[in-house]
C-alpha cells in the first residue's frame, strides 16, 4: 500500500533521511515516533509527494510516484487526507466551507450532498456547534479536528495523521483516538506521528521508531514495549540519559524544528 | 572584499532565480486564464475586486487631488511669469493622464495591496495552507494567484482614470481660485489638447503596472520561507522590486509611445 525503499533526503544542507525503508500493509495502521527533528513530518510529506526523495522509491497504492509530475501526483493524491500538524485551514473560510473545500472544487457533487456531508464528518470530530466560526475563532485543537474533518470528508483510503493530539486535552485526544480506531475499523490505512505514547500504543497495529534518519526498531505495540534496545526504551520512558540524547548533544541543530513535544 | 564579491554573486543569483520564477507564475496564470470562468472564481474575483478598490479608493483620492493641485500651482507660478497662464490645463491634464496618474495609483497600489498580497501568501506558505491546498489538488495558482492578478489588472485602470480625474478637478481649483484662470480656458486647453493616444499611453500603463504589482506581490508571497520574519521580509521586497519595476518600465513605456 505504502512502501518507501531506501529513501534518501537532504534538507537544508543536513541530511535528514538517510537510507529510510518502510512498509505499511493495506488497513494497517502505523505510528511512527521519534524524538522532535528527526524526520518525521519529512517522511509523511514524501508519502503525499510534498518532497521528492534524492534518491529512493516511494510507491503509494501501487504507483511509484518519487519521480511523479504535479500533475500526475493529482489522482493518487485524491486517495490520499492528510492532517497537517497545525490544521492548515484557510482563514478566511468559515470551518464549514474549509472542510467542504476539496468537495466544491471537484465540482462532483451537489451542494445538497456537499452540505450533507460536511454535516457528517463536523459531528465526527464533535465539532457542531462549529461550523460557521472562522478558523481564528475557535481554539489551535478545534482547528486541529477541523482539518481532520477536512482530510476525511473525501473517503480518503489512506490517512497520513502528523500529530493528531498535540495540544489537546485529554478528552479532545480520546475523540481523535476513537476517530483513529475508528478509520481502522473501516479499512483505512494509515500513518500516525505522535509524541503521545498512550495514544501510540492504543492505535497502532505497529509502531516504528525514527532515529538518524533510519528506522531504529519496528514492530507490534507489545514487540516495543519488550524491546531490549535501549533507545526504544529510553524514548518510550522519556529517559533523559541513553542513546538518543547522546545524539543530540553530538548534533546541536538536530532539534532546533519545533517546540519540544515529547512525551 | 571577496566575501563582498561572493555576497553580490549570491544576490544576482537570487534574484534571477526570483524573476524566473515570477515569469513562469505569470505564464502559468495565463495558462489557467480559461478556469476564470466558474462561478466560484468569479465571485473570488470580484469579492477582491471590491476589497482593492475599497482599500485605496479615499488615499487614491487625497494624492491624487494634491498631486493635482501642486502641479497647478507649479507651473501655473512659472507660466504666470510669461504671461501664459492659460496653458496651465494641458500641463496639468497631459502630465497626469500620460504619466503621474498611472505612477502614483501604482505606487499607492504597491504599499497597499501589493505588499498585502505578499504577506497573505507568504503566511499560508509558512503556515502550510499552500500544501494543504496541492494535497487536496486544488492549484493554487488556479486558486490563489488568477483571482489576485486578474483582479488587481481590473482595478489599477480604473483607479488610474479615477486618480487622473481627481488630480484635474484639483488642478482646476487651483487655476481657478489661485491663478484666476477660468473653468472654460482650462478646459478649452487642458482637456481638448488631450490626444487619444495620451489617454491610451495612460492606460496602457496602468495595466502593465497592475500585472506587475500582482506578479512581484505573489512571486515574494510564495516564495517565503521561515516564519514571522520570513512574511515581513516578502512584503518589504514585493514593494522595493515593484517600485524599482514601475519606475522603470514607466520610463520606458513613455519612450516608446514618443519617440
Ligand atoms: N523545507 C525544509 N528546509 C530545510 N530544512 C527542513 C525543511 N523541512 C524540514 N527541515 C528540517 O528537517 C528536520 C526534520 O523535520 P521534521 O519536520 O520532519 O521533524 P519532525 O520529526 O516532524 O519533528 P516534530 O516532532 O518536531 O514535528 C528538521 O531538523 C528541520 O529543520
Ligand atoms: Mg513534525
Amino acid at each position: 500500500m505504502i512502501r518507501l525503499t531506501n529513501v534518501h533526503k537532504q534538507l537544508g544542507g543536513r541530511k535528514i533521511l538517510d537510507g529510510l525503508s518502510l512498509e505499511v500493509e493495506e488497513g494497517e495502521t502505523l505510528v511512527i515516533l521519534g524524538r522532535s527533528g528527526t524526520g518525521k513530518s519529512v517522511t509523511l510529506r514524501h508519502v503525499i509527494g510534498l518532497l521528492t526523495p534524492d534518491s529512493g522509491q516511494i510507491e503509494v497504492l501501487g504507483e511509484e510516484i518519487s519521480q511523479h509530475r504535479p500533475e500526475n501526483l493529482r489522482t493518487v493524491r485524491r486517495r490520499i487526507g492528510y492532517l497537517f500538524q497545525d490544521g492548515a485551514l484557510l482563514d478566511w473560510l468559515n470551518i464549514s466551507d474549509n472542510i467542504g473545500l476539496p468537495l466544491r472544487e471537484r465540482r462532483e457533487h451537489s451542494e445538497k450532498e456537499i452540505v450533507d456531508r460536511i454535516e457528517e464528518v463536523l459531528a465526527e470530530v464533535e465539532l457542531d456547534g462549529h461550523a460557521l466560526k472562522l478558523p481564528s475563532e475557535i481554539s489551535g485543537g478545534m482547528r486541529k479536528r477541523a482539518g481532520l474533518a477536512r482530510a476525511l470528508v473525501c473517503h480518503p483510503e489512506i490517512m497520513l495523521h502528523d500529530e493528531p493530539t498535540s495540544g489537546l486535552d485529554p478528552i479532545s485526544s480520546s475523540v481523535i483516538n476513537r476517530l483513529i480506531m475508528k478509520l481502522k475499523g473501516m479499512g483505512i490505512t494509515q500513518m500516525v506521528v505522535t509524541h503521545d505514547m498512550g495514544s501510540a500504543f492504543e492505535v497502532a497495529d505497529r509502531i516504528a521508531l525514527l532515529h538518524q534518519g533510519t528506522v531504529r526498531a519496528l514492530g507490534t505495540s507489545d514487540e516495543i514495549r519488550q524491546s531490549t534496545d535501549p533507545a526504544v526504551q529510553q524514548f518510550i520512558h522519556g529517559k533523559v540519559d541513553g542513546p538518543l540524547a547522546r545524539e543530540i548533544r553530538e548534533d546541536p541543530d538536530s532539534s532546533n524544528n519545533n517546540e519540544s513535544e515529547e512525551s | 572584499m571577496s566575501g563582498w564579491i561572493s555576497g553580490l554573486g549570491a544576490f544576482l543569483g537570487r534574484s534571477a532565480e526570483t524573476t524566473g520564477y515570477g515569469l513562469v507564475l505569470l505564464g502559468r496564470t495565463l495558462f489557467h486564464l480559461p478556469h476564470l470562468l466558474t462561478r466560484r472564481r468569479i465571485r473570488d474575483t470580484l469579492d477582491l475586486c471590491y476589497t482593492y478598490c475599497t482599500g485605496s479608493f479615499t488615499v487614491t483620492a487625497v494624492v491624487a487631488l494634491f498631486t493635482g493641485m501642486i502641479l497647478a500651482l507649479n507651473s501655473g507660478l512659472s507660466l504666470q511669469e510669461l504671461g501664459q497662464e492659460a496653458l496651465i490645463g494641458r500641463i496639468v491634464a497631459v502630465s497626469l493622464i500620460r504619466e503621474m496618474g498611472p505612477f502614483m495609483t501604482a505606487l499607492i497600489l504597491t504599499a497597499s495591496i501589493g505588499s498585502g498580497i505578499a504577506a497573505e501568501l507568504g503566511t499560508m506558505k509558512v503556515s502550510e495552507e499552500i500544501d494543504a491546498l496541492r494535497i487536496m489538488s486544488i492549484s493554487p495558482v488556479r486558486f490563489l494567484i488568477l483571482p489576485r492578478m486578474v483582479a488587481l489588472t481590473l482595478v489599477t485602470p480604473v483607479l488610474t482614470i479615477f486618480a487622473g480625474l481627481i488630480g484635474i478637478l484639483g488642478g482646476m481649483f487651483v487655476a481657478y481660485f489661485q491663478l484666476g484662470v477660468g473653468w472654460m480656458a482650462f478646459q478649452n486647453d487642458g482637456l481638448e489638447v488631450l490626444t487619444q493616444k495620451d489617454v491610451f499611453t495612460g492606460l496602457f500603463k496602468s495595466v502593465v503596472f497592475g500585472v506587475t504589482i500582482a506578479t512581484v506581490g505573489c512571486t515574494q508571497g510564495l516564495l517565503t520561507r521561515g516564519g514571522a520574519t520570513g512574511v515581513g521580509q516578502a512584503a518589504r521586497r514585493a514593494v522595493v522590486v515593484t517600485f524599482l519595476l514601475v519606475i522603470i518600465m514607466g520610463y520606458y513605456i513613455t519612450w516608446a509611445v514618443l519617440t
